[in-house]
């Protein structure tokens, strides 16, 4: 505490930065999913929307949007597709445009096997 | 950011005293000038003290649970220069959480028109983003159908450090990381883990 005042007397900064360090916690927390387009065709995409419930994905043709703001970070399409769809890790996502939050990823041109 | 009509408490000063109403003839580059300048005062303004009113739209509490979980040692919202206000006439930021149901969307515009300008909307969780419930007769399916939104802070709940990151972005303390993002996952490091 007397070492808070006397830094604060002299930087005449009383705040900090977020974060001052990483947070340990930020590991476990629940975040949105990564694709890996190479694995994505049409019909997994249909699958992958079809399981979403909240939706925040959809497809056009041969790409996949993925709303951010959207997804509640269920794990539902990680769990119907681990090979295609993995946990993304962020979660600092605060955007100034509605519009930022929405993706386009593209989907493979022909099927996979 | 968003103002009152006639509302601001910005001191006129030369220079920056129109920027507010330019007229329709001024060029492009000199409206984003003054957008600039206008947006760097309320920063500097808002940057270490800023008063933050909460807004329950019709959400399940859960954003709320984390929203109080700010003021908690662990995240000490109080260190960053953030504070919770219990009226909205005393309020520089409005934190709306909950799908906007119809019943409260006077209620929510009544809110806003009653808080000093310049003020903030931060739009919380999938909810408030339109993501859970679709537009019907009970909810209008979005913050953004009744108020201005300036911040969309995603997630269901968003986390604590989730919603310092979008005050943060909200005040110009930290420059907002989700647009340059891709959500792909690249070939050599999906080979690995998969």
């Amino acid at each position: 505490m007397p070492l808070w005042f006397i830094r604060g007397l002299r930087r005449g900064v009383v705040t900090t930065h977020y974060p001052a360090r990483p947070d340990p916690s930020a590991a476990h927390l629940p975040t949105p999913p990564a694709f890996r387009p190479e694995r994505l065709d049409r019909a997994l995409a249909d699958r992958l929307c079809g399981v979403c419930p909240s939706r925040a994905l959809r497809r056009e043709d041969d790409v996949l949007i993925f709303d951010v703001g959207a997804c509640t970070a269920c794990g539902r399409c990680q769990e119907t597709a681990p090979e295609a769809v993995i946990r993304s890790g962020e979660f600092e996502l605060a955007a100034t445009d509605r519009a930022h939050l929405v993706k386009r990823i593209p989907l493979l041109r022909e099927a996979r096997p | 950011m968003t103002h009152g009509p006639g509302t601001s408490p910005l001191p006129a000063t030369p220079g920056t005293a129109r920027v507010t109403g330019p007229s329709a003839e001024a060029p492009a580059g000199q409206v984003e000038r003054a957008a600039g300048q206008v947006r760097e005062r309320i920063a500097s303004q808002f940057g270490r003290s800023l008063h933050i009113r909460t807004l329950d739209t019709g959400s399940c509490a859960v954003c709320e649970q984390e929203i109080r979980l700010l003021a908690a040692p662990h995240y000490d919202l109080h260190r960053l220069g953030f504070f919770f206000t219990p009226a909205p006439r005393h309020a520089d930021l409005l934190m709306v959480t909950g799908p906007m149901i119809r019943a409260f969307g006077v209620a929510a515009r009544k809110t806003y028109d009653a808080m000093p300008g310049p003020k903030i909307v931060i739009a919380t969780g999938a909810c408030a983003l339109g993501g859970v419930y679709p537009s019907d007769a009970f909810v209008h399916g979005s913050v953004g159908e009744i108020l201005p939104v300036d911040v969309w802070i995603p997630g269901c709940p968003p986390s604590p450090l989730a919603l310092l990151q979008g005050l943060l972005v909200a005040v110009d303390r930290l420059a907002e990381k989700v647009a340059g993002l891709t959500f792909t996952a690249d070939t050599a490091a999906g080979e690995v883990a998969g």
